[in-house]
């Protein structure tokens, strides 16, 4: 069996919140649920979209394959199959598939009765995504400001999105996103790390407790935040890496069409100074 | 449980402060100076302090304040002492490596020296800071996986102002100190260098990152869900499996067929976090020394697309010999 | 149930958020226009608000009625005429009365030739600076079709009603620092440059590329490392110079680069053929033109460090990618074109009027 030996008594009936038992089974140690059954019909459709859209590309070169949008003369009306059409095909599976999952953590959540706070966050990542392929597209007029699916090609997109505003680390949504993430990895390390300096000590000690979590922390910064505070911490930073990076997207464009440095000129020019 | 989402500590215990595991050998004694703060006490403990400062802590506090002095009143000089306008531009302003002439050669003071000394500083600053985090840890028993996870991140600094430099045989391939300059610094090294972008571990540094804020999401939410089962007591988890590991295991092993324990996720997270930094270096460090073009590079092993062209191909107007 | 803390993150990011969103002060709709194959982004935007007030400002003003072409040529009718000498006498006035409002509107024709003295005199500097100004007009549109076209230029591409163009660049010896020479050196950058459009970058990327022929091309042109000791210094100043040409024609990377490779031909648009002979152009005509002028302006029109002005790419673009937006004012003005050759007159004595004037 694909079961735990303490999984049993947590396979529980209920806490679906569509379907009732009609979905409620685990597939191997998989949950299905009725969105585990619409995540798959949404996942296997985008594949196989990709996949035809690679078929009738010219190349089977991983790194080299694109699935792009349309163009912009299509605005925001369906493209024709290979001329973008695939591209929206997939956009939407993927948005299907990507909430199909977060509500599936939901009822995943409700049967072991904790808490809702990886289908929360999850569903922030989910937002970051549609400000990518749906909503800044949308503010912008056309579906073809999303960008395409391809392994290297979607770093071509991000370049160019770059330069359309001359130099996009001016932008100040950026910055904020990018001290998140930094700031994020810091916190990662140092909580990791401690955890398993506290589980794996010194050679012959034994296993060391929270109070050398908070001791090691405070002897060593003055602060120890504490082994529930870290974990807040990282919640606030990881949700706030992806919040601002929606947020710088989404105003380059629709909400400044100029150089990003240019945008600074308003603190230059604070009547505060003279 | 829908009504159970811990965001922030509803009732606050004040206890007396703690004074820390003894510390076990050491000239220094850990301070006794405690605060508390209501605030932070919301999301975390409230207590503040006590720090043990030790040699190499204030060693590492006074030449981290040297450079931080040498790049702040150069910024200040460079404005022509005017206070006003050393806020206005404070973002502009930057302290620059030595022009290219000089090699690795020593500079004068105000055409690079400066940078160069509070480079050495700031380096020297780091190491020590680094011989705290590993001699506080052993001092309390402790495994030194903080101290190695720091030193990744001292990999890639070193990397950006030191190795490659060296390499180079040019201080004046290094970053500048400045807010603005040094993101001039990034975009212009991805210019000359033809899209950094393009560099494969440029993009595992990137995936790294990326996976990082991922697996804090993962886990910091996961934990948080199970708060009311102990989930946070994650060492005592580990060595004495409760039910809080036990959902959290499921709820993986549920959502996406596959769980880690309560310290592996620990090692998963350790590894991406220091993997980000030391990719990052690795790229960094081969950029101009081993690789001068990368989307070249990139067409040479065959993975840039190429684009159905919407314009003929142009010729270079340099080459065609018309100068008009 | 949403408890407080949620609340009150909600509100900060909210507010957070519309603070630069009114930090932006823009909004949609935008206009896109796409230069590239879908999904690459090669894209431009404008945003239609900003861009009427651009239009406002690059209104071409309406062509004074055309005149005959035949008749006595001004050379010969008039004394000291050197640049414009094959024109006719009424197509000669009709240029005159032209320049003297694209360029000095308040004064007329006293801002170049002193009042009670004779029209062929040469007192004033700004008839000097006026004559070699026409030289390089014709220059422009008789040698740089490459960068200009048909569309061609007229005085007021550059001058647009003032005597002195808006968009002109000196040699700039940037922010006074402190420090009497032993902290502070800002190495050439390093403060909000409205040359490159408020970065840090370089301060002054006219003078290395646009008047030196300094090299603007970084990128090596193989993927393992050759001879090319350029760094990411030398790779500022290319991208400060190409701030510039983004600002002053009101561009993006875009308008000529596929960004993923800036330096591939084969991956840019064809503006930037355009764009490079406009370097050429620029770089050439502040040698040939604007650098021999040195010694006739009066020191109050030279820069701090005694540099005449000179032009750069925002001279005549003004913030639009095509100058006046493509209107061809020189089809009104032809005379600023090639010389008109004296084939119907007699040419021996054409030579002895020209050699008289001079």
């Amino acid at each position: 069996m694909s079961m735990l030996n303490f999984e049993r008594k947590y396979r529980v009936r209920g806490g679906t919140l569509i379907g009732g038992d009609l979905f409620d089974f685990w597939v191997g140690p998989f949950y299905v649920g009725f969105f585990g059954v619409s995540g798959a019909f949404f996942a296997l459709l985008g594949t196989v979209m990709l996949a035809w859209g690679a078929a009738m590309g010219p190349t089977w070169n991983l790194w080299q394959i694109s699935i792009a949008p349309p163009d912009l003369s299509y605005g925001l009306g369906a493209a024709p199959l290979y001329d973008g059409g695939l591209w929206q095909i997939v956009t939407i599976c993927a948005l299907g598939a990507f909430t199909s999952w977060m509500l599936r953590e939901v009822e995943i959540c409700r049967k072991l009765g904790i808490g809702y706070h990886v289908p929360i966050i999850f569903g922030s990542a989910i937002l970051a995504y549609a400000t990518l392929v749906v909503i800044r597209p949308v503010l912008l007029g056309a579906w073809g400001h999303g960008f395409p699916y391809g392994i290297y090609s979607h770093l071509d997109w991000v370049s160019n999105v770059g330069y359309q505003f001359l130099h996009f680390h001016y932008n100040p949504a950026h910055m904020v996103a990018v001290t998140f993430f930094f700031t994020t990895v810091l916190a990662l390390a140092m909580h990791g790390g401690a955890i398993l300096a506290t589980a794996n000590p010194k050679k012959g000690e034994v296993v060391k407790t929270a109070e050398h979590e908070n001791t090691f922390f405070r002897d060593f910064i003055g602060y120890s935040i504490g082994a529930l505070g870290i974990h807040r911490l990282g919640y606030f930073l990881a949700l706030n890496a992806g919040i601002w990076s929606a947020i710088c997207i989404v105003i380059s464009g629709p909400f400044w069409t100029r150089g990003w440095p240019e945008w600074w000129s308003w603190w230059l020019n604070l009547p505060i100074w003279s | 449980m829908a009504g159970y989402q811990s965001l922030y500590t509803r009732v606050q215990v004040v206890p007396p402060h703690y004074p820390g595991v003894p510390v076990q050998s050491g000239a220094f004694t850990r301070g006794t100076k405690t605060g508390l703060s209501y605030w932070l006490g919301r999301i975390g403990d409230t207590q503040i302090g006590p720090i043990y400062l030790g040699w190499t802590g204030l060693t590492s506090l006074l030449f981290g304040l040297a450079a931080f002095e040498i790049i702040g009143l150069n910024m200040w000089a460079s404005v022509n002492w005017d206070p006003v306008e050393f806020i206005r531009q404070l973002p502009w302003l930057a302290l620059e490596p030595p022009p290219a002439k000089y090699g690795l050669g020593l500079p004068p003071l105000n055409d690079g020296g400066w940078w160069l000394m509070a480079g050495l500083f700031l380096t020297i600053s780091i190491m020590l800071w680094w011989l705290r985090t590993y001699r506080r840890a052993r001092q309390l028993g402790m495994g030194t996986h903080v101290a190695w996870a720091f030193a990744a991140a001292i990999w890639l600094y070193l990397v950006c102002g030191f190795i490659r430099p060296f390499f180079m045989g040019s201080w004046s391939e290094a970053v500048p100190f400045g807010i603005f300059p040094h993101l001039d610094w990034t975009a212009a090294f991805s210019l000359r260098y033809g899209n950094l972008l393009y560099n494969p571990f440029h993009a595992l540094s990137i995936v790294f990152l990326y996976g990082s804020v991922l697996l804090f999401a993962m886990h910091a939410g996961t934990v948080l869900s199970t708060v009311r089962f102990g989930g946070d007591r994650e060492v005592e988890q580990i060595t004495d499996r409760g039910t809080a590991s036990e959902r959290m295991a499921l709820f993986w092993r549920w959502t996406m067929g596959f769980n880690a324990s309560m310290e592996s996720v620990h090692r998963w997270a350790w590894w991406f976090a220091v993997l980000c930094p030391l990719c990052g270096g690795i790229g960094i460090l081969l950029t101009g020394t081993v690789v001068d073009n990368w989307y070249l590079w990139a067409i040479k092993h065959g993975v840039a697309p190429a684009y159905p062209a919407v314009v003929p191909p142009l010729a270079d107007p340099a080459l065609s010999g018309v100068m008009p | 149930m949403i408890n407080n803390k949620q609340n009150i993150l909600t509100v900060l990011v909210c507010l957070c958020a519309g603070l630069i969103l009114a930090g932006c002060g823009e909004r949609p709709p935008v206009d896109s226009q796409q230069v590239g194959y879908r999904g690459t982004a090669m894209v431009n935007f404008t945003n239609p608000r900003v861009e009427a007030a651009t239009e406002a400002a690059n209104a071409v003003p309406a062509a004074l009625p055309a005149v005959p072409g035949d008749g006595p040529r001004a050379g010969e009718v008039y004394q000291n005429v050197q640049v414009l000498g094959d024109l006719s006498v009424a197509e000669f006035a009709r240029v005159m009365l032209a320049i003297s409002n694209w360029v000095a509107p308040e004064q007329q024709c006293a801002y170049c030739h002193a009042d009670g003295e004779s029209l062929a005199s040469d007192s004033l500097y700004t008839k000097v600076v006026a004559r070699k100004m026409l030289e390089m007009n014709r220059d422009i549109n008789v040698n740089w079709t490459a960068h200009v076209q048909q569309t061609g230029v007229t005085c007021y591409t550059c001058h647009r009603g003032k005597a002195v163009p808006e968009s002109i660049w000196f040699a700039d010896p940037g922010p006074v620092t402190a420090g009497g020479g032993v902290a502070g050196s800002r190495m050439g950058q390093n403060t909000p440059a409205t040359a490159t459009a408020l970065t840090s970058l370089p301060y002054d990327p006219f003078t290395p590329y646009l008047l030196d022929a300094g090299p603007i091309r970084l990128a090596t042109d193989q993927a393992l490392p050759a001879d090319n000791d350029l760094n990411v210094k030398a790779a500022e100043g290319t991208y400060a110079l190409m701030m510039h040409f983004s600002d002053g024609l009101g561009v993006n990377c875009t308008f000529c680069h596929n960004s993923r490779a800036f330096a591939s031909w084969s991956e840019s648009n064809p503006q930037r053929v355009t764009a490079w002979h406009g370097i050429q152009m620029a770089r050439s005509l502040n040698n040939e033109y604007l650098v021999p002028l040195t010694s006739t302006f009066p020191a109050s029109r030279l820069g701090p460090l005694g540099d005449v002005a000179k032009v750069n790419c925002q001279t005549c673009h003004q913030g639009v990618s095509k100058p006046l937006y493509g209107v061809s004012m020189f089809a009104d003005y032809p005379e600023l074109g090639a010389p008109k050759a004296p084939a119907a007159q007699p040419a021996e004595g054409e030579a002895v009027a020209a050699a008289a004037t001079d």
